[in-house]
Parts: C-alpha cells; sequence; structure tokens
C-alpha cells in the first residue's frame, strides 16, 4: 500500500513565503498615494509659521529637550529652513503622485522628522512618528512600480509591460502591516498600566478637554461613564487580538473594520482628524492584489465609467529627463516659498509703523492672577451627583427621576481627583425640604466615587423629595427626584418617612 | 530578486522588528527607555493619562512704575491642533523662557522688570456647553477659576522662581491634609554631606561632614 509523503513546510518556508512573496504592491501604491498627502495636512498649516516654529527666530523646542539631551539637531537661519520646508512639501506632493517615487520619500520623509523632532510642542505627535515609520517603509518598497508618473514614464518607454513584471517582494508592505500590530499592543500595554483607563475616567477627562478639535459627541458620552467602561474593554481586546488575527482571509475585514470604526471615532468622540486620517491611508497597505482586482471587477460591472477614463494624457517631451524636470520643479517651488515667507513678515518687524505693542493689563486684574491662590472649593472636587436604579461595573447606567417601591434608588457622587480623605454625606429631604434621613462614608484620596443606595419602600410615602450631597458641611449637589405608589403594594405601611 | 538584496531585506526586517519589540519591552517594564528621545519613536503611549482640571497660562509682564502687560503674541498665537495657543500645550515648562524671550524681542513696549507666569485652571466639567451642563447638572453653571502663580522669570525668560504646578500643588495638599504625616514631616531632618570620605571613612576638614549638611526642610522653608 503507498502513501504519499507531504512534507510540512518549514518555519523558515513560512517566513520566507510571508516576507518575499512576489506581489504587485497594489497596497503600498494605494498607501503611498494617501499617506503623504494626509501627513502633509498638519505641515501646511504650518507653512506659514516656519520662522516661528523651526528657525533661529523662533521658539523651536527639540523633542531632544524634553529628553535632557539638549539641542542636539541644527537649527536653522529663517532662509534655509524654509526652503527645505518647501521641499519637504514638494516631497510629500511628489511622492504621493509617485514622480520619482523613492527619492521624493526618502528626501520627504527625511524632512518630515527633522521638522516634526524640531518642534516638540506644536507639531511633533504620535501621528507623526506613526506617518514616518510608515513613509520610510514605503521608500525601501516598490510603491511607484504602479499608479504613478514613475510608471506611466516606463510604460511610454516599454508599452508592451504588464502588471506582472512589476511584481516585488512584499516585505515592506508586511513590515507595515506588523508596525499597526505593534502600535496596537503597545497601545494596550499602555491602557492595561492605566487603572483609570478601565473606569471610564481618563476618558471622560480626555472627551472634556479641548486641546484638540472639535468634540460634540465626545461630550455627550463623557456623561455616561458605563458606555466609556464598555468601549475601553473592547478597545483593549481587539488591540491586543490584531497582532494575531489580522493575517487570517476572513478575521483580517473584522480587524480592520473595527480599527477603521476605531479610528473614525477617535475623530467624532476626541476631536482627532489627522491621527485617523494617517492611520485609514496606513490601512491601505493590507489590501492584497485580489482585493483590487475583485474592486475594478466591481467597477467594471457597473454602467458608469470615470470622467477621465478617456482622457488623453499629455505627452512629456522624450527629451526631458524625469529627474532634472523634477529638480526644476523642486527648486522653483522653493525659491518662491522664500519669497512668500519674507513678504508675509510675520512678526510685524518690518511694517513702516514699526514693531506691534503689547497688550496692557489693568492693575487689578493682574494683581488678583499673580497674588491669588485661591483654595479648592468643596464644590470643585465633585464631578456630577446623579441618581439612578441600575449599575454597571458600579457605576449608574441610568439616570432616573421617578422611582417606584420596591425599587433601590442608587446615588453616585463622581470626585475629581485628586482630593483629601473627604467625609461625604448624603440626605434625603422632603420637598420642603425637611430632612428625612442622612449618612455619610468616607472617600479616601484614590477613590473616584461614592454610592449611596436607597431601598425605596412603603417607609418612603409617594411624594418629591431631594438627594443632597454635603461635603464639609457644605451643600455640593441638590438632586430631585419622585415617588410614586405600586399599586401592588400594600400602603401606607407603619413607619411612613416624611410628607 | 538577488540574493545580496535578500540578505540585505532580511537585515533590514530583522533590525526594524527588534528596535519595535525593544519598544514594546522597553514600556512594558520600564527599563532602557528614559533620557532618549528617540525612544518616543517605539514606544505607543498614546494615552498616558488626562487630569480632571483644564488650564491656561497667562504670561504677565511688569514694569518699575507698576502697569501690566500681557505677554502674548501680538501677531496671534499658533494653534496646532485646535483653538489652544501652542504655548499652552507645553506640559514640560520648556519652552517658557524662550517663549517670553521670543515675544519680549519681537515687540515694542516699556522695560520691564520681571514677568509672571500664572496657571489658570478649571474642573473640566465646565467645558460642557450649555444645553448639556443643564441637562446633567441641575442649578446655574457656577465656574471659577484658580490663578496660580507658576514662575517668574526675567525679561530675557530666564527662570528666577519655579514653583509646583498647580495639579501637583492639590496633591500635595491632598497628603498634607493628614495632622500626622504633617507632624512627621516637620520632625525630619533632610541630610546630604558632601565632604564624606568613603575610603577613609573621614569628614573632610574643609566642610561639613556627613549629618552636618543642608537641612533641606529648612533651606526650603
Amino acid at each position: 500500500m503507498s502513501r504519499t509523503v507531504k512534507s510540512q513546510p518549514t518555519i523558515l518556508d513560512v517566513l520566507k513565503t510571508f516576507f518575499f512573496e512576489e506581489q504587485v504592491p497594489f497596497g503600498a501604491a494605494l498607501a503611498r498615494i494617501f499617506l503623504p498627502l494626509m501627513a502633509l495636512i498638519p505641515m501646511l498649516m504650518r507653512f506659514p509659521r516656519v520662522r516661528e516654529l523651526y528657525t533661529t527666530d523662533g521658539t523651536p523646542i527639540q523633542m531632544f529637550e524634553l529628553f535632557g539631551q539638549g539641542e542636539v539637531l541644527p537649527v536653522l537661519a529663517p532662509g534655509p529652513a524654509v526652503m527645505l520646508y518647501s521641499l519637504m512639501v514638494f516631497c510629500l506632493v511628489s511622492s504621493s503622485i509617485g514622480w520619482n517615487t523613492r527619492f521624493s520619500l526618502a528626501t520627504g520623509v527625511t524632512l518630515y522628522t527633522y521638522f516634526n523632532l524640531l518642534d516638540a510642542v506644536g507639531t511633533m505627535t504620535k501621528y507623526s512618528v506613526i506617518a514616518s515609520h510608515l513613509m520610510l517603509l514605503l521608500t525601501v518598497s516598490s510603491c511607484g512600480n504602479v499608479w504613478s508618473v514613475d510608471e506611466f514614464l516606463r510604460r511610454r518607454r516599454n508599452p508592451n509591460s504588464t502588471f506582472a513584471s512589476r511584481a516585488a517582494p512584499v516585505w515592506p508592505a508586511r513590515l507595515m502591516q506588523l508596525l499597526f500590530a505593534f502600535i496596537y499592543f503597545g497601545a494596550a500595554i499602555t491602557k492595561i498600566q492605566t487603572a483609570a483607563f478601565f473606569s471610564g475616567e481618563q476618558m471622560r477627562y480626555w472627551m472634556l478637554s479641548n486641546w484638540n478639535y472639535e468634540n460634540p459627541i465626545g461630550e455627550l458620552m463623557a456623561m455616561w461613564a458605563p458606555l466609556l467602561l464598555v468601549a475601553a474593554y473592547v478597545t483593549c481586546v481587539w488591540e491586543i487580538v490584531f497582532a494575531f488575527l489580522v493575517w487570517h482571509r476572513r478575521a483580517r475585514f473584522v480587524m480592520l473594520g473595527v480599527g477603521a470604526t476605531f479610528h473614525i471615532m477617535t475623530c467624532v468622540t476626541l476631536g482627532l482628524y489627522v491621527f485617523p486620517s494617517i492611520c485609514l491611508s496606513g490601512y491601505l497597505c493590507f489590501a492584497r492584489p485580489e482585493d483590487i482586482v475583485a474592486v475594478r471587477r466591481w467597477f467594471r460591472n457597473q454602467s458608469f465609467s470615470l470622467p477621465f477614463s478617456r482622457l488623453a494624457l499629455p505627452q512629456p517631451p522624450r527629451w526631458m529627463p524625469s529627474a532634472a524636470a523634477w529638480s526644476m520643479v523642486a527648486c522653483l517651488f522653493a525659491v518662491t516659498s522664500i519669497e512668500a515667507e519674507l513678504r508675509m513678515d510675520i512678526f510685524g518687524t518690518r511694517r513702516p509703523e514699526g514693531m506691534m505693542e503689547l497688550t496692557e493689563i489693568d492693575p487689578e486684574v493682574a494683581k488678583e492672577r499673580i497674588y491669588s491662590e485661591q483654595p479648592l472649593r468643596e464644590k470643585d472636587k465633585v464631578f456630577s451627583f446623579h441618581l439612578g436604579t441600575a449599575s454597571v461595573g458600579g457605576q449608574v447606567a441610568n439616570r432616573r427621576t421617578e422611582f417606584e417601591h420596591g425599587e433601590l434608588l442608587l446615588a453616585e457622587c463622581n470626585l475629581n481627583p485628586p482630593h483629601e480623605d473627604m467625609w461625604v454625606e448624603c440626605s434625603l429631604q422632603d420637598e420642603h425640604q425637611h430632612q428625612i434621613s442622612s449618612f455619610g462614608q468616607f472617600v479616601t484620596r484614590e477613590m473616584l466615587r461614592a454610592h449611596f443606595t436607597y431601598q425605596i419602600d412603603e417607609r418612603i410615602a409617594p411624594g418629591s423629595y431631594f438627594l443632597v450631597l454635603h461635603s464639609a458641611g457644605e451643600e455640593i449637589a441638590r438632586r430631585p427626584f419622585s415617588v410614586t405608589r405600586d399599586e401592588t403594594s400594600v400602603a401606607n405601611a407603619p413607619g411612613v418617612y416624611g410628607n | 530578486m538577488t540574493r545580496a538584496s535578500r540578505w540585505g531585506a532580511g537585515l533590514f526586517i530583522g533590525c526594524y522588528l527588534m528596535i519595535l519589540s525593544a519598544g514594546i519591552i522597553g514600556h512594558t517594564l520600564k527599563v532602557g527607555l528614559a533620557r532618549n528621545a528617540l525612544s518616543y519613536f517605539v514606544v505607543w503611549d498614546m494615552f498616558c493619562g488626562w487630569q480632571a482640571y483644564d488650564q491656561r497660562l497667562h504670561f504677565i509682564a511688569e514694569t518699575s512704575d507698576g502697569r501690566y502687560f500681557d505677554v502674548s503674541e501680538p501677531w496671534g498665537a499658533f494653534e496646532p491642533f485646535g483653538d489652544v495657543g501652542r504655548v499652552h500645550y507645553d506640559f514640560s515648562s520648556r519652552m517658557l523662557s524662550k517663549h517670553i524671550d521670543h515675544i519680549v524681542s519681537h515687540t515694542a513696549h516699556d522695560p520691564f522688570d520681571c514677568v509672571y507666569i500664572v496657571q489658570e485652571c478649571w474642573p473640566k466639567q465646565h467645558n460642557l456647553p450649555d444645553s448639556m451642563w443643564e441637562k446633567n447638572f441641575c442649578g446655574p453653571r457656577d465656574k471659577v477659576s484658580y490663578y496660580h502663580l507658576r514662575a517668574i522669570c526675567d525679561t530675557q525668560g530666564v527662570v528666577m522662581n519655579l514653583y509646583p504646578d498647580w495639579y501637583q500643588q492639590q496633591k500635595l495638599s491632598s497628603i498634607a491634609d493628614n495632622p500626622r504625616v504633617r507632624h512627621q514631616a516637620r520632625q525630619s531632618h533632610s541630610s546630604f554631606g558632601v565632604m564624606y570620605n568613603p575610603s577613609t571613612g573621614s569628614h573632610s576638614s574643609h566642610g561639613p561632614g556627613l549629618g552636618d549638611g543642608l537641612d533641606f526642610q529648612a533651606a526650603t522653608n
């Protein structure tokens, strides 16, 4: 009896296939088209302020200074700095269209990283780091092989070339994919080390911060801690499993779908605009050739055609070398930028009326700000005070103002850290503000909330009441609520409180 | 793909993955990343904590005749990530000196004696719009800003006095709000001997010995 022995691939074979399989680099090309443009958006916003942020005539604070290493990078005079900055802008644009792709990416990412490192306060963020990583990996990839000016010029020289001839080892795209796995795994570790993340407090305070752009949905969500708590666990679990499941053919779509949703949510809840744009551009490196084929097939099956599909592209003169043309345009752009920046005169030092003047402040206002050291009020130590009946993760999950006999009333007081050890009291008052009951509890400095529970039973007659929160003898918050009679219960049992 | 280029690619892949792994391990175990700016490129701590109070900085210059000026960019502050000026993102206070020097040297004004840096803080629930405030907090909004002197600088921006920031001050106050701890802190005497020679076990005759050093508490008082 003969038996066919099928040899199992070794780990080395698997790794070779994983990193060195040859594919047409559609994914890397898509990332190349979108990522530099997304990275360019914040840099264009800074273009009028190059003198202030990155030159000897401004206030650059290098990343190295924040780490106590001093000024490691050279800080240039405004003229050369503006020239290099405009060269960076041009390189990012030419990377996106794939013109002198590798050189543009190499120059662009070098200058992009340099300028980000120069301004650690107002430019460098984690999205800059992610963009630098991705652009570095695009530089060593063959992302210019498809959908690029370089490819267009190459096809002019060799009209018989096919897509298959542009296949290249897939390892740069694999490293980009692995980068995301590392980022999410590292972010999960950070969250695990931040205890307040899993109770929702950290997200709440982030959503209420106005350090980023508008985030109205975030402000709404910030008041619902249980929602943040659930989101915290989902995020952390997804960040950990991403590295293991994103390679699976089907799970990949789930992982990337959740990731895209997560990044879009950071846009509306935290006011982050550039960060999700860069991450979603980077996600394009996960596209496989078969995905592109499927999308193309879908487009072909539609009855519409792109308006520019039949457009005759202009033919560049054959004698013009691409690199020389690129250099000429880059120089022209740089010189124009230097002139434009000079004319802007951002600090107004060359105005005919002289330098700008500082605004005088009312001495009373100035003295009040300088010398007033007002102690923290008791009411500012408390974030909120809510009533409800259900809890999730130890936090009130619903807001109620009406209760029936038989229900458990939960009163939750959220505190703003830091606070000292406190004694917090909660008193039940009737509609005429006569105190019915009162009890308190210690809230030690590490506690972020205190709970008071009331069994709404026959001892509390139907009517209107208040729950009043006190700290250090001061009234902090007052919440009205009403009790209605449960028709099935026995009315007016002995020992009825109030009214 | 030639053999050499495959080896080169393999080397690049190996080094790159090792660097990323070092970032994760270093960040998880808190080793080997301190005082190295490049670690920022391999550590993914995008979520590193948010405070319960919002803050802004005010730079107030004082002249010898008792007039006060707002030391802020008359050409308009650069707002990098929203509608908050760049200097307010300087949580490490590294930019204070350069910021003052830059504005003072690029504007016309009377001579200043010094520049006060004042921190303004308020609880973050007051960032909610009015409609949400009414829905979530019964009663009118009663916002108070707390002002706290953070530093005093000369007109070149050189820091002459630097104080703990308001948030740190609140933490210290919350800990000091304990009579026993306060009493024990008063009893302690920190010392720092600079002239002790461990090889001979003797004190130098040129200065104070171990135990005779500076009393930091007294010094700071």
